[in-house]
């Protein structure tokens, strides 16, 4: 046969098969949906990306503490990245005759690489770096100066300069917020002719680099090879703790919201692809009489199924793409101008879930077509010897698995999916095996309900199928409508309107009182007074601490520089202990723990038990480290990588800082503060909090959207699994009509069998939704669980009706089916 | 049909079958016989003309009171025997006592099953029976509630002689004792002899009626 020919035959077969209509059906729908997801989610995933970018004012910042090699800088130029140096040192300026201590940061255009710069000059609002000659003063420091702006000259080393303007916002504002001194922000150049750049300065000299994120890439392995020891690698993922915490939940949203759609695309392009093998056996037992070998006729319809399941997943991923930028307009005015064009990846992701799932799945049942006796011809229940089932199922699963982690890339969320979906199976599967054990005597009843629930237990395999397919479908749908909203709520209530957003650090010991007063005459609700130390670790257990002995960057960076050591009784609300405990007697002196953050535990390996050593203005101080904590640093609370007990800090130089919320009524708090207490500083945080709710907006927001898809598999999955006993019920129904049953009983005894189908999946769905929900939230999202009554409502009303109306629709159409033409189609 | 041209199954067709008679419709294959029996029956609607059942005119009677007329009343063996294969043998004969909301629906069952052999099968499923043991359960479901009129659709064409030949004995016995109206399609001369009276079918049309 020519390969024309052939094709041809194949699908004008395959379009006659509603076996086959079904499963294209459900690849089309399931590639459509899930390639939409994985589009939207990328290109979200990168625009949340691109938005941290913004706060690091570029992609990637290379920092150390020699000035930036040439080599560098040609590097960046081969590799087609955006550039600009930057240098930055602590300096005494003079203006007004009066000396203060500023962090200076030096830029050069086209600073900045990402986000917004914004200077309010005398000519107005400006978003360039300072020219030559010019200083962009931040606001505190130019009350603290008294300056004129386009009149106060600043003296700074050699230079003398004009400030020129305010500095407003800038993106990347250091990357601890504590130890910031007031800002003046001048021209590159200025800084190299300042005479401020010797060798013991605290200079830092930094490169920044944007552009595309594969070359991004290749310049962070080039110049990990090249840092220096006390130099370090810094891109949106380690920036800033309280925006990683904020992208990584945005990103685990999706993740989990685009995996519940491809569970359920996979659940529906299961439950048809049965239908569709039942059918092909038959059609296999006839060419194998009319002498087709074995091979012949599985190499026929392997071709029938590739030429059905191509095409499916080829529109299918056309109308992903359609979706998505569906998906895009509806969301353009919040993502519109930064969401970057779509990537290729997620269009492969689409074709080969499609492909591998229908052949995953329909394969090894396939297979047996080869084996089938032609004598199936003449009597049906002859079956093909096949191979074992559980074999089939293991195979599909690990497709399955396998392209559920290739999509999301994480290990934990995919593989606690799979063994979510197992135990969801299990219970499923008992219950049902329990319900037919129930419903067995109703055998002998006649009423048309009796009879609608006898279905249920002439069909044993179906019924648990179907049981399974429903049930699956509500806990989906009930994880994602229910559980996602009281998930998304208590992630955006981690961080409610009142959440601190001004820090203000360096209050010294005997300021304490006359401060506390200030903010309680003036109202101002705050987080009151934690006690810290600058302090640099020295050593691990006997180990010593030095930046070179790391290969991570990070860990390299946190060892070279001074830690914010806190002291504190209580552990902060937000604050989880992962091992070990926190201490049992905050209040005895001779209590000397310390309780590390997980994260830097790992980046630096620190152990539950070490001993951590650190030198505090020459001093040094050693204590176990008796528990690990995780932070939930997107909550704007003041929080600590190290905090030890009270205790230790009795002999230590401590200064305290606090955090506080001002609205418009209070904002003039912040001048009250620094006129009373000269020596602090007022960090304004709200540009960071801004972007921290930005992100939880948005990331909600297309969780709601990939939802729909979600809904649409959904729908899929129940008529599937309403279909997957078609042909059964057809030949049944026509059978009961022929012997006089009645319209309204056949429809009372399908109402009764799918209503008690969809009220056991249900109730199921809903238990399975909560407890599913509480560990996602707990474990995922490291939010406190909860459980939501309208689960349980939601889940038994809407698993009943829109089962049994499904089941209802079904049998209708059934009813107009004349029984002759049934039973002449065999 | 495709081609615009309009095809007659069954034209000119005017026939009567009184109560209690037996008649054979005989004709060669694809002649019609079966879509005739299928609209005397109800399960399928003629596009034109007019055709009663029980005294009632089925052409103004929607599918739904079709069915109610045949529930107890009409009975019928399929060539393909048409037994659910979910269902027992003795479920199978039960089922249209049950839809006619007969009371003892399962001890009639197991007597019919009985009558037709099948005393000792009556838990097995229709795949683990012979062709000629799933006919006879048809025999005995099409005889469940003694009906007034039984169709019968090539009832043997599936069989060999042996089985065939018993399913027609017990068909005849059987309805002898209830004395259905008996109306019996098949291209088979011999089995069309027993019947007091036999409608020949050629392309379509009556032939003759003897």
């Amino acid at each position: 046969m020519s390969g024309g020919w052939s094709s041809f035959l194949h699908w004008r077969a395959a379009l006659r098969d509603p076996g086959l209509r079904l499963l294209a059906a459900a690849v089309l729908v399931a590639v459509a949906a899930l390639s939409s997801v994985a589009f939207f989610a990328d290109r979200v995933e990168r625009a949340l990306l691109l938005q941290g970018a913004a706060l690091l004012a570029a992609d990637l910042v290379a920092e150390q503490g020699e000035p930036i090699p040439q080599e560098w800088l040609e590097q960046a130029e081969s590799l087609g990245l955006n550039r600009a140096r930057g240098i930055t040192f602590p300096s005494v300026i003079i203006a007004n005759e009066r000396p203060l201590l500023v962090q200076v940061k030096a830029v050069e255009v086209p600073y900045p690489l990402r986000g917004q710069l914004l200077v309010e000059t005398p000519a107005g609002p400006a978003d360039r770096p300072p020219g030559v000659g010019e200083a962009w003063l931040e606001g505190r420091l130019r009350d603290r100066l008294g300056a004129t702006i386009g009149q106060t000259r600043v003296e700074i080393g050699e230079l003398d300069l004009e400030a020129a303007g305010v500095l407003v916002d800038e993106p990347d504002r250091g990357g601890n917020l504590f130890q910031l001194a007031p800002r003046l922000m001048i021209n590159f150049a200025d800084a190299e002719r300042s005479g401020l750049l010797g060798p013991a300065s605290r200079v830092k000299y930094r490169l920044l680099l944007a552009g595309d994120p594969g070359q991004v890439q290749r310049m962070r392995s080039w110049l990990t090879a090249r840092m220096s020891p006390d130099g370090g690698l810094v891109d949106v993922e380690n920036a800033r703790p309280e925006l990683r915490t904020a992208l990584e939940r945005a990103r685990r949203f999706l993740s989990l919201a685009a995996l519940c759609s491809s569970l359920l695309a996979g659940v529906a392009i299961l439950l048809a692809t049965r239908r569709y093998v039942d059918r092909a056996l038959d059609g296999a037992a006839v060419l194998r009489t009319l002498g087709m070998s074995g091979m012949a006729v599985l190499r026929w319809h392997l071709g029938q199924l590739l030429a059905v399941v191509s095409v499916a997943t080829a529109i299918g991923s056309v109308a992903g793409l359609l979706g998505q930028q569906a998906l895009v307009t509806l969301l353009g005015d919040w993502f519109g101008s930064v969401l970057p064009p779509p990537g290729p990846r997620p269009l492969l992701v689409g074709l080969l879930f499609g492909l591998s799932l229908a052949l995953g799945f329909a394969l090894p049942t396939l297979l047996r077509i080869g084996q089938v006796p032609p004598l199936r011809v003449l009597r049906r229940e002859m079956e093909a010897p096949g191979v074992a089932s559980w074999l089939i199922w293991l195979l599909a699963a690990a497709v399955f698995f396998g392209l559920m982690f290739w999509q999301v890339r994480d290990l934990r969320l995919a593989g606690g999916m799979a063994l979510a979906l197992l135990a969801a199976l299990v219970v499923l599967m008992s219950a049902g095996w329990l319900l037919l054990r129930l419903l067995a005597p109703l055998r002998r009843a006649g009423g048309s309900a009796a009879m609608g629930l006898a279905a249920l237990v002439r069909y044993p395999h179906l019924t648990l199928l179907q049981l399974s397919g429903f049930g699956l479908g509500i806990t989906l749908l009930l994880l994602l409508t229910v559980v996602r909203v009281d998930i998304i709520d208590t992630w955006q209530g981690s961080l409610p309107e009142t959440a601190p957003n001004h820090f203000l650090i360096n209050l010294q010991p005997e300021e304490r009182a006359r401060f506390a007063d200030l903010l309680q005459m003036r109202q101002v609700p705050n987080s009151g007074l934690h006690a810290t130390t600058r302090a640099r670790l020295i050593a691990i257990g006997a180990r010593k601490v030095e930046p070179g002995s790391y290969a991570n960057l990070r860990a390299r960076r946190l060892a070279a520089r001074e830690f914010n050591l806190g002291f504190s009784a209580t552990m902060q609300g937000d604050n989880r202990i992962q091992q070990g405990r926190w201490w049992d007697r905050p209040d005895d002196a001779a209590v000397q723990q310390f309780s590390v953050e997980e994260g830097i535990a790992e980046s630096l390996g620190v152990q539950l038990g070490d001993d951590l050593t650190f030198e505090v203005a020459g001093q040094t101080v050693t204590a176990p480290v008796t528990s690990l904590r995780s932070v939930a640093w997107d909550s704007f609370n003041v929080n600590f990588f190290v905090v030890g007990t009270p205790g230790m800090a009795a002999d230590l130089p401590v200064t305290y800082l606090s955090s506080f919320f001002l609205d418009q009524d209070t904002e003039g708090v912040t001048l009250d503060v620094v006129r009373e207490f000269p020596a602090v500083s007022v960090i304004d945080v709200r540009p960071l909090l801004r972007q921290v709710r930005e992100i939880m907006e948005r990331g909600a927001l297309a969780v709601e959207m990939v939802f729909l898809f979600t809904l649409v598999a959904a729908g899929l999955v129940t008529v599937a699994a309403a279909q997957v006993s078609r042909d059964e019920r057809a030949r049944e129904v026509a059978v009961m009509r022929t012997l006089g049953a009645s319209r309204r009983r056949l429809l009372g005894a399908v109402l009764a069998e799918f209503g008690l189908l969809g009220l056991l999946g249900g109730v199921l769905a809903a238990l399975l939704a909560s407890v599913s929900g509480y560990l996602i939230a707990v474990q995922l999202f490291d939010l406190p669980g909860r459980i939501s009554p309208t689960t349980w409502w939601l889940g038994v009303v809407v698993g009943t009706l829109v089962v049994a109306l499904v089941g209802w629709l079904a049998t209708r159409r059934l009813l107009r089916v004349p029984p002759m033409q049934v039973f002449n189609s065999g | 049909m495709s081609d615009g041209r309009v095809l007659d199954i069954l034209s000119a067709i005017d026939m009567q079958v009184n109560a209690g008679e037996v008649a054979a419709i005989l004709g060669p294959s694809g002649s019609g016989k079966s879509t005739l029996l299928g609209l005397l029956a109800g399960l399928d609607q003629p596009t034109a003309g007019r055709v009663s059942l029980l005294d009632r005119d089925l052409s103004t009677m929607d599918e739904d009171a079709r069915a109610a007329l045949r529930a107890g009343r009409v009975g019928f063996v399929f060539q393909s025997f048409q037994l659910l294969p979910g269902m027992t043998a003795l479920e199978n004969v039960a089922l249209p006592l049950q839809i006619g909301r007969k009371p003892g629906a399962r001890s009639q069952a197991e007597t019919l099953l009985r009558e037709v052999g099948l005393g000792e099968r009556l838990s097995h499923l229709p795949r683990q029976l012979s062709g000629g043991e799933q006919q006879r359960v048809a025999l005995a479901r099409a005889f469940a509630g003694d009906p007034e009129v039984l169709f019968a659709d090539e009832p043997t064409g599936n069989l060999d002689a042996e089985s065939g030949q018993r399913v027609i004995e017990l068909l005849f016995r059987l309805r002898d004792r209830v004395g259905s109206t008996l109306l019996l399609v098949t291209h088979d001369q011999q089995l069309a002899a027993r019947c007091d009276r036999v409608l020949r079918l050629e392309a379509g049309r009556l032939q003759g009626d003897s």
